[in-house]
Parts: C-alpha cells; structure tokens; sequence
C-alpha cells in the first residue's frame, strides 16, 4: 500500500497543489505586480498607477541617490554584523553554559526562550520605557548608582544604535538558544566520555568536540539570523518611529513602510521592497556558501 | 484505495475552499449572518483614542448608543496625529474603511470624498429628513465638489498652556493678551536660567503647533491660509522665517534637551509635571489635563501665544475641522445604513455633544450646555473671551505627505542639516 502511494504522483500533485496556489496568489504575484509598480507612478495604496515614472527607471535611480535609503542600507548590514556577533554568539555560550549543568536545565531554556512569545510592540513599548529619558529605568538606575549626573538621551544620535541594536538582539538570543541546545543534546555523551578519557576537558572538549559537532546546526543559525534581520522591522518601528533620530535611524524596513504608508510614495516603496529582497537572496546565498553544511560530520 | 483517493480529494477540496473563502469578499448584507435590524455591529473609527481629553466622554456616548439600540460598536480609534490620517486612508484606498469614520474635513478627507467612498449629507437626507436637522447648514464642512459630507463636532482652539507654578518660581508673569515676542524670548531666559525647560514640544512628532504659529507671526490674519508656490514668493519666505524663529528657539536651548527624540507624551508630562513652562496645545488637551492631573488643575492656565510683527497675541488658530462622516460601503448595506445613521445623530446630539465640549465652538443651532466648569476649563474660557481673532489651520490646507515632509524636516533645519527654503521647497513640491 505505501510504495504505491508514492508511485503514483498523482495524489502527491493535488496535495500540492493547494499551497502552490497558495503561494501563487499571496506571494509571486504581488511580487511580479511590486516589479510593475516599482517603474508605475503611484501616489497612494489601492490608488491605480497614473502611468509610468518619468523615465520608468526614475525609482532606481534615485536609490543610488537617495541619502536617507543610504542610511538604512548602513544600519541594517550593522544590524546584520551585530546578529551574527552578538544574537547567534550569546545564544552559543548560553547553550553551552545551560548544556554544562543538570540542575534547572529546563528553566534556563524557558527564560531564555520566553522573549520570543511576546509581541514586538509589547516589547518595543517596554524598552521605551526602559531607555526613557525622564524617569526612565535606567537612567534612574545609573543616576542612583552615581555614574551619570544628567539624564542620557539613549535616542540621541550618540546613542541611538545601542538602543535600537539591543532589544533586537535580546529578543532573538532565546530562538538560537533553543536550537543550538536542541543540536548539544544530540552529540553523543559518548564522545565526550572518550574525549575526556584522552585528556581533553572543559574548554579543549567545547573546541574540539561540540563546537565541530554542532557546526551544521550553527550554520543554520547564522543563515536564518542574518536574513532575519533584514527583515527587521517591529520593534524599532515602535521604539524609533520615522527615522529617529534626525534621519539617522532608519532601516530598509522601516524606510520602505515610512514611503509606503506614511508619504504615498507607493512606487518608490515598492522599488525599496524589491531591493530588500535581493538584499536577501544575496546575503542569504553568500550566508549559504561561507556556512555550508559539511556532511561528513 | 478508491476510498482514499476520495478522501484525499474531498481534504484538498476542502483546503482549496477553505483559501478561497478567505479571498472572498460579499458586500452583500449581514442579515444572514444573523444579525437584525437591532443587532448590528458598525465599526467605528474616530480620534478619540489613546490619552484624547474626550476619550471617556467618547465611551459613554458609544455606551449610551449601544444601550438604547441594541447594536455593537467596534471601535478602532486611535490618537490623531499624520500617521493616523495616513492610515485611515490607506484603509478607504484598500476597502476596509470602518463604517462611521471620524475626520477632518479638509484637505485631508480630499482622498476619498473624491473616491465616492463617503455620503453626502444631502443624500442622507433624502431617506432620513431629520439626520443633521440640530446643525446650522451654514457651518457644514463643503468638500472640493461643494456638497456637505460630515456633520460637524465641537470646535477647537490652539492656544497656549502655562505652567504657573513653573513661571512663578522663575518670577514671569503669565502672559496676557499683549504678550510679545521680545518679552518672551527674555522669560524663556529666566526660566532657563532657573533649571526648567521653557518649552514643552516635540520637535520629532508634533513641531506643528509652533509653526502654525510662527507663520501666523511671520504674517497677517488674512493671509495666514496662503499656500506658497516655492520658498521664495511671498507665503514662502512666511514659512521660511516660522521655520528660522523654531530654529532660533532651539539653538537657544528653549525646547527640552530630548526635543528631537522624545515623544508628545513625553513633553506634555515634562509641562504637567512643572519641569517646562510653556505648552501650545489645542483645546483637546484640556481634558487630559482634568483626567490625569485633577489635583493641580490651578499649577495651569491657557494664555497667549507671544506675537511679533502684525499679528497680536491675542489672536489663535481655532475652528471646526472635524465631523463624522458614513461611507458609502455602511449607507450602501441595508442592514448597517440605519444603524450608522443612527449613531451620527446619536454622536452629534445636543445632549451629547453638550459632554464633549467646554469652551469650543459648535454648529448646534441649540449651542452647547456644557456642566460647571472646571479651573482650567474656566482659564481657557477666560482666555477665550479676549480672542480677538481667529483663523484655521494652514497645515489642514495642504496634503497629507506635504505635510509628513515638511514636519518631518523640522528636526533637520533644526540642527542644521537642511536650510529652511530646502524644507518649504521639498514639502511644495508633494503638494
């Protein structure tokens, strides 16, 4: 009965069928009418395209010359940098910390993980108030403590990357946790005990026995981490709004929202959307190839 | 074998029905879905959200509504400011516009009034002779086509708060009627002088209110609603010199040191917690004051703008610009068209509207008879009484993204990077 299934393709096709529709209706053919867009001129979402710009590539052209796209280009291959460094590097020494005991394992993982359930505007609402500038927790925090004597403006363009960088790091460090602790369970504890029968303990075991085992599952990380955060979009949209500050804190994502919904400059969003994409399909084949699996571990 | 081939179909029919059904889209009544004349749900989409003075009175006029009628009201508001403008909107051009929507009735609501998608009043009235019968039909709102769409709210006014406790401390006089510009200027000093921020404004998110008064300082009563054609004719170089007197302002260090990166709602609690001294605001803002600072109503009052060069102090923004409008897609359902009609006169009733409004104006032929009046209510009431001019706003004159390109440009001339002409230019030029 199974071999059969799985020789006739037929079924297999129909079951298909459903969400290659799917995908058809809800994501390739906005994408190809997005292409269109991007050369229509097209002042307000559901309004029809008055036409094609003035020349049709105009929207191209003003990406290489538009200052305020070059700043978000900057911060989001920063914040691309900053996720592979910080978010996949603390979520690697968290696992191995975690994997390293046996008592309160399981409460680790769910502290760690806990960040991800929460919505991104909660979470941008709550570091607002963190980073607030009057009476906010922290500069109450250091004020008390004696290490500042007037209130930091953690938005301001001195500070402004931290506290943009630093939710979005925080939030994400449980998710790689979680897989990377998911990857330490599946080595062998066998390993390890022949590992330390040759001598090689404490960080020796980590470099030469986990950290090549869970190469594969590291990789993957790092690929779903940096074409995460192209995508990142929420939480500083909460916490910095249009480009705060001084035009100096937008990313892709919220510069292509910002022309999109907020100036009805639908036609150049769309040419921002589709530079997002190949952003994307870059980095990720270039995250691919540096981090490729190897399969003979 | 067969069973499972039906199986398999009847799963994948189901799935593809399924995605189907969620793409479609039926204007076609409710009443199928179960719902009665008496049981309708409208959604409701109005300014009267967030920390708006008006948002409680909002509640009880919904509750009362829903009380006496029996229908649901969704209620979708939200706090008014241009990204909320945008997204009303991008709902009307993506059709999920609610059923009743609250809005300006300016340049704003130019998108979808010439889109068809809201109800004349004339029309309303054709079906439902009574609908806006209590408003003074000279007072109604007139679209680009000259028709009447929404029915009139209470008014309101810009003016500014002070703190008097702040201003006492540093020994300044609350500003009267014939406050200048010079005189201010030497008490933003003093109030520095003393620790205090002397103006409480975000220059990030609601530099509007100063530069609709720097225009008004730059320029006369009469000509305050020119549009300018570019930087350099006449209502330009108005704009020009409102954009340089904010830049001057910020340069001396008047405006909170966060002013660039902090929120509305940061600034008016630096005001309402006595750390700055001078708020503009508009009458709205009254009732947040009531609301969340009821035991130091006396710390504030409304007094005057400071004037220079032909406008006098005594001379404000003010009018009606909001009134609450039915789409097309509410009248044109059987089912919601009474109830949206409905909850207008309901909304704009002498009774309701009575709760809504202390010291603006209205279009009720009856007038407004609003309850005792509060101290600060009475302050603006007082201060109202020597208004001796009153314009509407030149910002409501121009569109939405010339105005989100000119606001959001304020930060840049500010600090340097942009002149003011590059400002007055850039925003023109999405007029």
């Amino acid at each position: 009965m199974g071999p059969t299934l799985y020789r006739k393709k037929g079924p297999l096709i129909v079951f298909l069928l459903p969400a290659f529709l799917f995908l058809i209706l809800f994501l390739y053919y906005p994408f190809l009418q997005n292409i269109w867009n991007s050369f229509s001129h097209i002042t307000g979402l559901g309004t029809p395209a008055q036409g094609l710009n003035q020349p049709w590539y105009g929207n191209y052209v003003t990406l290489f010359t538009d200052p305020k796209l070059r700043t978000a280009l900057g911060n989001t291959v920063l914040l691309t940098l900053c996720t592979v460094v910080f978010q996949v590097g603390i979520a690697l020494i968290l696992a191995l910390l975690v994997d390293s005991i046996h008592v309160g394992a399981q409460l680790f993982r769910t502290l760690y993980f806990f960040p991800i359930v929460i919505s991104a505007t909660a979470l941008g609402l709550m570091f607002n108030l963190i980073f607030l500038f009057n009476g906010g927790m922290l500069n109450q925090l250091l004020s008390n403590l004696g290490l500042i004597s007037q209130n930091i403006d953690w938005k301001d363009t001195d500070h402004f990357l931290f506290t943009m960088f630093a939710p979005v790091m925080w939030q994400y460090v449980g998710f790689y946790f979680v897989i990377l602790v998911t990857g330490l369970n599946n080595i062998s504890q066998d390993l390890y005990e022949a590992a330390a029968l040759d001598g090689c303990t404490g960080f020796s075991q980590v470099r030469y026995v986990t950290l090549p085992l869970l190469r594969n599952v590291l990789c993957t990380c790092l690929v779903l981490a940096i074409t995460g955060a192209l995508k990142v979009f929420d939480l500083p949209w909460v916490m910095f709004g249009a480009g705060m500050p001084q035009d100096q804190g937008w990313l892709t994502g919220t510069y292509m929202y910002d022309q999109t919904f907020n100036r009805g400059n639908v036609d150049y969003g769309s040419t921002i959307a589709i530079l997002i994409v190949v952003l994307g399909v870059l980095f990720s084949n270039i995250a691919n190839r540096v981090f490729k699996p190897r399969d003979y571990i | 074998m067969k069973k499972k081939k039906l199986l398999a179909l009847a799963l994948t029919a189901a799935l593809v029905s399924g995605i189907l059904a969620g793409c479609g889209n039926d204007n076609k009544p409710s009443n199928s879905g179960g719902q009665s004349a008496s049981n309708v749900e409208l959604t409701v989409v109005t300014s009267y959200g967030g920390d708006d003075g008006n948002r409680k009175n909002y509640e009880n006029a919904v509750k009362s509504y829903e009380d006496a009628t029996g229908n649901k009201i969704l209620d979708a508001s939200d706090s008014s400011n241009e990204e909320w403008k945008a997204k009303v909107l991008t709902d009307f051009q993506t059709g999920t516009e609610p059923d009743v929507l609250f809005f300006f009735t300016n340049a704003d609501a130019e998108p979808f009034v010439q889109a068809g998608k809201v109800v004349d009043i004339a029309t309303i009235r054709a079906a439902y002779p009574d609908y806006a019968d209590n408003m003074r039909d000279s007072m109604l709102a007139s679209a680009v086509d000259g028709k009447n769409y929404a029915v009139p709210s209470s008014g309101f006014w810009e003016n500014m708060f002070v703190n008097t406790k702040v201003l006492a401390d540093c020994g300044v006089a609350v500003p009267g009627p014939d406050y200048t510009w010079d005189q201010f200027l030497k008490d933003c000093e003093a109030i520095k002088a003393k620790g205090y921020s002397p103006i409480a404004c975000s220059l990030f998110e609601v530099p509007h209110y100063w530069f609709e008064f720097a225009v008004m300082n730059n320029g006369t009563l009469e000509n305050h609603l020119d549009i300018p054609a570019s930087a350099d004719d006449a209502a330009g170089q108005k704009w020009v010199a409102a954009l340089n007197d904010i830049k001057d302002l910020y340069e001396k260090g008047y405006f909170p040191v966060n002013t660039l990166t902090a929120t509305d709602a940061e600034t008016v609690q630096l005001f309402a917690d006595g750390e700055a001294a001078f708020l503009i605001d508009g009458s709205w803002k009254v009732n947040h004051f009531v609301d969340n600072y009821g035991d130091q109503l006396d710390n504030y009052a409304i007094a005057y703008v400071p004037a220079k060069g032909q406008r006098k102090a005594s001379e404000a923004i003010g009018g009606i610009s909001m009134g609450y409008f039915i789409t097309k897609k509410a009248w044109d359902d059987p089912a919601k068209q009474a109830a949206a009609v409905e909850f207008v006169k309901h909304m704009t009733s002498d009774e309701v509207m009575s709760t809504f409004v202390t010291t603006e104006v209205t279009a009720l032929k009856n007038g407004a008879s609003p309850a005792g009046l509060n101290a600060l209510q009475q302050a603006a009431a007082d201060a109202n009484a020597n208004i001796t001019g009153v314009v509407g706003a030149v910002q409501d004159t121009v569109s939405s993204e010339c105005k989100a390109d000119l606001f959001a440009n304020v930060q840049n001339v500010v600090t340097g990077k942009m002149s003011a002409e590059e400002a007055v230019n850039s925003a023109i030029a999405q007029n």
